[in-house]
């Protein structure tokens, strides 16, 4: 009898000390991040390696989620692809050969994109891959490549946010002639494909010029637009050449009026007092939402307590891509489908779905996201004006 | 038209003056260590991070900051020097190599603490002056002044002072230098420091001018290196010079052919000068 | 040449490794190799440091891929276009460096602004390259085996054993022409310039010769990489590429044969190897170099063989 007890009181401690998942049903399910987290890019891989993680973290610590009877935490697989399509390729593969990854979020480089394309095709029906790389909308939506789904609004067609941007442009200023100063590179070059026709088509007078990645002094190009005489000047691509366009633009009297579809209200905002006028678009006004929207304020306040620094208000607006909101949704997708393995289950639902989290998220039926944005539209002297457009 | 080109071969003139500054740093280190510091540009980096930093977050005045900025550099230049380039003195490939490992650990650095998102310090001086129709930002004047006066002062020093001549007598005849007395170490330590500082110092003014990156460091010093080349490595002045030419070439350049070849127009022109004079503009024939 | 038989185990590995990845790497590292090697004889052999090879390395790729469209021809032929161009191109290059004697620093420089050029074009004669929108490659090259006839090299299996082959015949060149008469030239020219002037070597023909060669090495390099990657852009003509090169050939041994190779295997794997944030990551790859330059100036392979014959030596 003794040794019956004491066998008993073994084998429940031994019981006890086998970890959880023998009792528990517990799983995990693995996402994979691929994105540039450094190297010269690093500014469009920023936000999303940011967000995601705190996203993950807040599923995982309130318990993971439900779908059966099973509940499930998220294992976040976040590689750096430093902007490099030989290191993408490799690290691409690591993640789907190797750690049998479903689930991947990125690129949204458009060179990352293009190189592991190939690659990745020979996956479609096994993973998904939600990007907002700008190339991708010449790949999605075609058959063959059900695994892609672009995670951003394209600027063109009868959903895109550019005509209803330069609508608004036209309604409020009435301008004859646009000089367009895209950065040389493929987003600036897609930038100038998309922008060109659509000023044509109503009947406004433009012209293009196109700057050397890493330019910093902006002046002779700037003089060389001023003998166009354009009403607005229309700059691109990314903050960083923004801030130095728009204050050396100011500051050499070469232009005050400006209309932006790619950057932040920061280098309006930075030279409010020099500008005329400065209409920008943003996927969300970050400083007005925190304080009307509660899960904006929510974002916000998870992300300084995650990471301990001042929250990027400038930057925030790139969430709108492959970030916080997508990790929930794709989450939802999962619950709703009743799985975690079926991806072509998971696809459909996911694309049929709207999802209301800082933005309202949905897809067009070429797989691409539609979501309200803001129109920011700052006057001489920093008055703000915002105009909220659902698309 | 007239007045447009004007106006741009005087910006080209200002910019030049910043591509002058590295490039006296560049020249100065090459003569006396018998390497090219690649990494003079992350020195820029760090001066120019420092400056936003302290005018903008600690809130001191702007020449305080700039002082300050100054010093950070020299002082991250004399770890340098001590703990990489004093093994590879006079040593053209290795200083090469040690300077570009230098540049990713400076970058990563800068990335870790600053991010990628790029940083714009609040304007010391704000308006422009205006001539006609040829409109110039106070601030890039007075930076343009500054930095004059900065390598001018140093070349004056060189001329003059007894460490100046020092140096100079050292960059001709090492071993007669030696044997006069010139403490050759100490000299080549201080010459690393001071182009350090000198990196520092483009790079404060920089700020006031520029928004900043990490990878800022790249573009200048690749100027900068070519402006020393043009106007021949070795001569002082001639590194202003150089600098000036190669900012206005860009500029006026960029005025009538495309914009996005703006970096050729500057490598075109050095090639072309180095064919017919390989020593530089004011480069000594040996 | 018994070095060599150190690549065999090579040849066998797949046999051994299931791993996509692992052999994914591998065939960069061939690649990159090539290049690598291509650098050191110019560099390690003759002395003379360039900035060219990357240029080199992007004109491969472009010329390959851009005859294979236009003239509808094999990966081989295109190959031999591309080989065609960059001769051309060196000589030009190569004469213009050599008749002024620009010397070491003014020729790194001068290749350096070359390569920039070639650069800029590449980014903006988007008529022929698409510009900074790069080109996809979906030809792949092809290869005659007895048995199989015209295959298609598509997968990874087969892409490693042709880059590996390449390498192979890529060093066996390497280590013959470096002990040829030519290959001593070029060691005389590296170790006292003005010497071998006045022993009669004409220095400047060696040096063309040693430039051209790299640069031929570097675009076959350059068009496997393009092929097997599937895309082409004006990047691959950087200067970060020359500078990645030079960096492999330190890191393995400068003049050594295998030393390239070991500074690519090295730099290709290290940051799969490193579990580290991404910044830091690079910070560590920057020490590492620095490292190396400062204890290890004759690579990895330099100190083996050194602690070889110093074990040697004892004994």
């Amino acid at each position: 009898m003794n040794s019956l007890l004491k066998s008993w009181l073994a084998g429940a401690c031994l019981a006890a000390a086998i970890p959880n998942f023998a009792f528990s049903q517990t799983a995990t399910v693995k996402l994979g991040q691929i994105e540039a987290q450094t190297g010269p890019n690093a500014i469009y891989g920023y936000m999303s390696s940011q967000g995601v993680p705190i996203a993950v973290d807040e599923i995982n610590k309130a318990g993971g989620f439900k779908v059966g009877d099973t509940t499930y935490k998220l294992d976040l697989l976040a590689v750096d692809t430093r902007g490099d399509p030989k290191e993408a390729t490799i690290q691409l593969k690591k993640l789907l050969e190797q750690d049998k990854v479903k689930f991947v979020f990125g690129p949204f480089l458009s060179n990352v994109f293009v190189t592991i394309f190939p690659y990745a095709q020979q996956f479609n029906g096994k993973f998904l891959m939600m990007g907002g790389g700008t190339r991708i909308h010449e790949f999605v939506g075609k058959p063959g490549n059900e695994f892609v789904i672009r995670t951003w609004n394209w600027d063109a067609g009868p959903k895109g946010f550019g005509e209803k941007m330069v609508d608004y442009l036209i309604k409020t200023a009435h301008p004859k002639k646009v000089a367009m100063l895209f950065q040389n590179d493929s987003g600036g070059k897609i930038l100038g494909d998309i922008y060109e026709p659509i000023f044509k088509a109503r009947g406004i007078e433009t012209m293009t010029e196109y700057f050397e990645p890493g330019t910093k002094d902006f002046s002779p190009v700037l003089a060389k637009i001023a003998g166009f005489q354009p009403d607005y000047l229309f700059p691109g691509y990314s903050d960083a050449a923004l801030y130095d366009i728009v204050r050396q633009s100011i500051e050499g009297n070469y232009s005050k009026k400006f209309f932006l579809v790619r950057g932040s209200t920061g280098p309006g905002l930075k030279n409010k007092d020099g500008l005329e006028d400065y209409i920008v678009y943003v996927p969300k006004d970050f400083e007005e939402a925190e304080k009307k929207e509660p899960k904006v304020k929510h974002f916000i306040d998870a992300y300084k307590a995650f990471y301990k620094r001042d929250f990027p208000y400038d930057q925030a607006p790139l969430c709108s891509s492959s970030c916080y909101d997508h990790v929930y949704m794709l989450v939802a997708a999962m619950q709703k489908a009743g799985s975690v393995d079926d991806v072509e289950k998971i696809r459909t639902t996911l694309l049929a779905m709207t999802y209301e989290g800082m933005w309202k998220i949905s897809f067009d039926d070429h797989s691409e996201q539609v979501f309200d944005f803001d129109i920011v539209h700052l006057k001489k002297g920093g008055a703000k004006e915002v105009v909220h457009v659902e698309p | 038209m007239l007045q447009v080109i004007v106006g741009q071969i005087l910006n080209g003139i200002i910019l030049g003056s910043l591509y002058g500054i590295i490039a006296l740093g560049v020249t100065m280190t090459f003569g006396i260590t018998g390497i090219v510091n690649f990494a003079l540009g992350q020195f820029m980096m760090i001066g120019a991070y420092a400056t936003w930093y302290f005018t903008d977050l600690a809130m001191l005045p702007f020449p305080v900051a700039v002082v300050l900025a100054v010093v950070f550099a020299a002082a991250a230049g004399l770890i340098a020097d001590q703990a990489l380039f004093r093994f590879t003195r006079n040593n053209l490939v290795n200083g090469l190599l040690v300077s570009i490992g230098l540049i990713s650990v400076m970058e990563s650095g800068a990335l870790l603490l600053f991010t990628t998102t790029p940083k714009n310090m609040d304007v010391v001086i704000s308006g422009s002056w205006s001539l006609g129709a040829i409109t110039l930002p106070r601030m890039k004047v007075v930076a343009f002044l500054l930095l004059v006066a900065v390598i001018g002062l140093t070349w004056l020093g060189l001329s003059r002072a007894w460490l100046g001549r020092a140096t100079r007598a050292y960059a001709q005849n090492p071993e007669a230098a030696m044997l006069m007395g010139v403490p050759t170490k100490l000299l080549q330590t201080g010459v690393v420091v001071y182009s350090c500082a000198l990196a520092g110092f483009g790079g404060a003014l920089y700020a006031s001018l520029f928004s900043l990156e990490p990878s800022l460091g790249g573009l200048f010093i690749l100027k900068g290196v070519e402006a020393a080349i043009l106007a021949g490595v070795g001569n002082l002045l001639g590194a202003l010079v150089g600098g000036a030419i190669l900012g206005v070439t860009e500029s006026v350049g960029s005025l009538y052919l495309p914009s996005a070849f703006r970096d050729a127009y500057g490598l075109v022109f050095l090639v072309a000068i180095l064919l017919f004079r390989p020593a530089g503009l004011f480069g000594s024939q040996k | 040449m018994k070095t060599l038989l150190c690549l065999v185990p090579l040849y066998l590995l797949p046999l051994l490794v299931k791993s996509d990845v692992v052999l994914t790497i591998l065939i960069f590292t061939f690649v990159l190799s090539i290049l690598a090697v291509g650098f050191n004889i110019v560099f390690g052999g003759a002395g003379q440091l360039t900035m060219f090879h990357a240029a080199a390395f992007g004109i491969g790729s472009y010329v390959t891929f851009l005859s294979m469209l236009r003239f509808g021809i094999s990966f081989w032929l295109g190959f031999l276009v591309a080989v065609a161009i960059v001769i051309l191109i060196s000589i030009v290059i190569g004469w213009i460096c050599f008749k002024f004697r620009l010397k070491e620093f003014y020729f790194a420089v001068v290749t350096l602004a070359f390569a920039e050029l070639c650069r800029l074009v590449a980014l903006n004669w988007t008529s022929v390259t698409n510009g900074t929108l790069g080109m996809l490659v979906l030809e792949k090259p092809t290869v005659w085996l007895p048995g199989s006839g015209v295959v298609k090299i598509e997968q990874t299996g087969p892409w490693y054993f042709l880059t590996l082959v390449s390498l192979t015949g890529v060093l066996i060149f390497a280590v013959l022409l470096m002990r040829s008469w030519i290959g001593r030239n070029f060691s005389a020219i590296r170790l006292n310039e003005d010497l071998a002037q006045t022993l009669g070597i004409d220095t400047f023909r060696y040096k063309l010769l040693a430039f051209t060669i790299s640069n031929v090495i570097a675009a076959l390099a350059g068009a496997l990489y393009g092929f097997y990657t599937g895309y082409i852009e004006p990047a691959y003509l950087a200067v970060t590429q020359s500078l990645d090169a030079i960096a492999m050939v330190l890191l393995g041994g400068v003049s050594t044969i295998l030393g390239p190779v070991v500074g690519a295997l090295v730099l290709t794997s290290l940051p799969h190897l490193i579990e580290l944030p991404a910044e830091m990551r690079v910070a560590v790859y920057g020490m590492i170099l620095i490292l190396v330059i400062l204890l290890m100036p004759r690579g990895i392979v330099g100190l083996f063989a050194g602690l070889l014959k110093g074990r040697v030596n004892a004994a």
